[in-house]
């Protein structure tokens, strides 16, 4: 039997990191319908300051509200990537300068280093499902249900060519917020390209 | 005309003075300190070179015992073995230190050497090579052994007076491995672990039915370019037929976790995989890091398994070989644990684990050195020694004792007598007193 994989969210002491209580097992659903990668049915919650952490090699951290780690936090979130875990971090909000986008990105360069931006032909974007205009847009960015400020990159942080921290300002948190059973009303499934993101982080 | 009597006398005189210009001869060489008169050499290892330049030039003595402190060098010993080979008795004594190394090429990228000592049990030797020291060895019973990740050769081993000295025999060619099995943590960070040693690493992870993600190059499942493939699961069962063949080509293939109940492998595999058992403590420690790793006991290992690993009674390692290739069962299927939870060091020994369970199994391609110029025997002076002048004796026995060999100054006796018993003869004959 292959350990299965399991959905991390990460608990970290400053804002709102249960935000997205629904992501998880949305996710979770996906992984189990599309691919035959063992999954865990159900998610867990670790803190950032833990040693169980490192239980985890894939984590998923968001929030609306400023971040400010601790130095506990920030030397856990160093070994964590220097190890070769893998931090998907969604900023709930959106923006552009927002307050968690600026506190989140500022924590990641004084940790680790500035986020980079990703090329829209990364292997990520063909790791499952197949993306051919680099990470798909969200409905809270689209004019009509959203305010039309559209991403056009993710940004990330690698470590030996692979991505360590994957960093999203296009609040998939909102988008893959809801339970999986209503995926059935979507004509095309939205969380696909978090399929993309768990596959990624197994095969790289 | 001169009278007989009077033509006797100078040939009387001459053989009187030929007589004993022989016998101070023969005198001057019985004073000789080495004296070849006496047919037995006996000096101490200092003085070796010296004499052995001496009698390449000039007569040897019949016997020669050398008394040494320390193993000589490849030259001298040659040296005393032509000495004896032209009729030289050649003998030795000394107490010297009994000492061999051997040095085995790692088989993997990164490369390094292993360095093998033997010698008596309880010895320290220490360790180097041609930069420096980098180790002591305590010898047990089967002698030590280090891993370096460099070597300048030759490597030395020392002790005392006693010294071994070697260089590897073979250079190695590393080649790629190809890693199978289901997307996941174990299969993951084992590529990691093998790509941060230096191995090239291509691989195919199952992902969905019929869905592979396919790493490196797509080439077939053969020793052409892979010298090893690791299988982590049933994702390896369509290749079973092509691994067996791998492997029976001389390939080096790995089973983790219950690859091995993949039922076109189980003829190949070292055992079966038993029921799981679980962590027998829970935090890692850097003595018996493996024991916070859950496991499938190797069940069943069949007469020609070998045991490299266990726990309690249960295989955890388990290697065997098909004719030229080899297979190793590991029951971990977790190692990825160690890399993440096992705490400072943790990252490094699992790679390093990683890397030397893929060399242990892996195709060794390389080529035999050219050691032309480097001196036979050094890997084992003593031995070398025994071998070529027999075990050490306290002294030469007579050289009367060596068959067929008649002194240097045998004939000069012979002939001073015959010269004085003819003078003696003719004096008497003409009637002088």
């Amino acid at each position: 039997m292959v350990t299965e994989f399991v959905f991390a969210t990460v608990q970290y002491d400053s804002g709102d990191w249960d935000s997205a209580p629904l992501v998880p097992p949305n996710i979770i659903d996906s992984v189990a319908r599309y691919t035959s990668i063992p999954v865990q049915p159900s998610g867990v919650t670790v803190p950032l300051a833990a040693t169980e952490l490192f239980g985890y090699p894939f984590a998923y951290l968001t929030g609306h509200l400023p971040v400010r780690f601790s130095e506990q936090e920030r030397a856990n979130l160093r070994e964590f990537v220097d190890r070769g875990g893998f931090l998907f971090i969604d900023d709930h909000n959106h923006d552009i300068d927002g307050a968690f986008h600026k506190t989140a990105t500022e924590e990641i360069a004084r940790t680790l280093e500035p986020l980079s931006e990703l090329p829209n032909d990364h292997a990520l974007y063909r790791a499952f499902f197949t993306f051919d205009d680099g990470p798909p847009t969200t409905g809270h960015e689209l004019n009509g249900w959203g305010d039309n400020l559209v991403h056009e990159h993710l940004l990330a942080v690698e470590r030996s060519e692979r991505i360590a921290i994957l960093y999203s300002n296009k609040d998939y948190s909102s988008e893959w917020g809801y339970h999986p059973e209503n995926k059935r009303f979507l004509s095309v499934d939205n969380t696909r390209f978090g399929v993309n993101i768990i596959v990624y982080a197994l095969t790289h | 005309m001169r009278s007989r009597t009077e033509w006797r006398r100078p040939v009387e005189l001459a053989c009187r003075v030929v007589a004993i210009v022989l016998l101070a001869w023969a005198l001057g060489l019985a004073l000789r300190p080495d004296s070849v008169l006496s047919n037995n050499a006996q000096l101490d290892a200092e003085d070796l070179p010296e004499a052995l330049r001496r009698w390449a030039t000039g007569p040897a003595p019949d016997s020669v015992h050398v008394r040494l402190d320390s193993v000589p060098e490849a030259p001298w010993r040659d040296w005393l073995v032509s000495l004896r080979r032209t009729g030289s008795a050649v003998g030795w004594s000394g107490t010297l230190v009994p000492l061999a190394i051997a040095v085995e090429p790692v088989n993997a990228p990164a490369g390094g050497a292993r360095l093998l000592v033997a010698g008596s049990v309880g010895d320290s030797v220490a360790v180097r090579d041609a930069l420096g020291p980098f180790d002591t060895l305590y010898l047990a019973g089967n002698g030590g052994a280090v891993r370096v990740p460099a070597l300048a050769e030759p490597a030395h081993a020392a002790l005392g007076s006693g010294w071994a000295r070697a260089v590897p025999d073979d250079s190695l060619v590393p080649g790629a491995v190809l890693v199978i099995g289901t997307a996941g943590w174990e299969a993951r960070y084992a590529i990691a672990a093998l790509e941060e040693s230096g191995w090239q690493v291509d691989a195919r992870l199952t992902i969905g039915p019929g869905l592979i993600v396919r790493r490196g190059t797509a080439a077939a499942v053969d020793t052409a370019r892979y010298v090893a493939v690791i299988a982590f699961d049933s994702a390896a069962a369509n290749e079973s037929r092509r691994l067996v063949s791998f492997v029976r080509a001389g390939g080096g293939l790995v089973l983790s976790g219950i690859a091995a109940r993949i039922p076109g492998l189980r003829g190949i595999a070292p055992g079966q995989p038993g029921t799981r058992v679980r962590p027998a403590v829970v935090a890692f420690t850097a003595e018996t890091p493996r024991r916070a790793l859950g496991f499938y006991p190797v069940a069943r290992p069949g007469a020609d398994a070998v045991v490299l690993e266990s726990r309690n009674g249960n295989a955890t390692i388990v290697a065997r070989r098909e004719g030229p290739g080899r297979v190793v069962q590991l029951g971990y299927d977790e190692s990825w644990r160690w890399r993440m939870q096992g705490g400072e060091g943790g990252m490094e020994a699992h790679r390093q684990w990683w890397s030397s369970l893929v060399a242990s199994a892996a195709l060794v391609r390389g080529s035999r050195r050219d050691l032309s110029g480097i001196p036979t025997g050094a890997a084992a002076p003593l031995v070398a020694v025994v071998s070529a002048l027999g075990e050490p004796v306290p002294r030469i026995e007579s050289p009367a004792a060596l068959p067929g060999r008649a002194g240097p100054h045998g004939w000069m006796l012979v002939v001073s007598l015959a010269l004085l018993l003819g003078e003696w003869t003719s004096r008497r004959l003409r009637g002088a007193p």
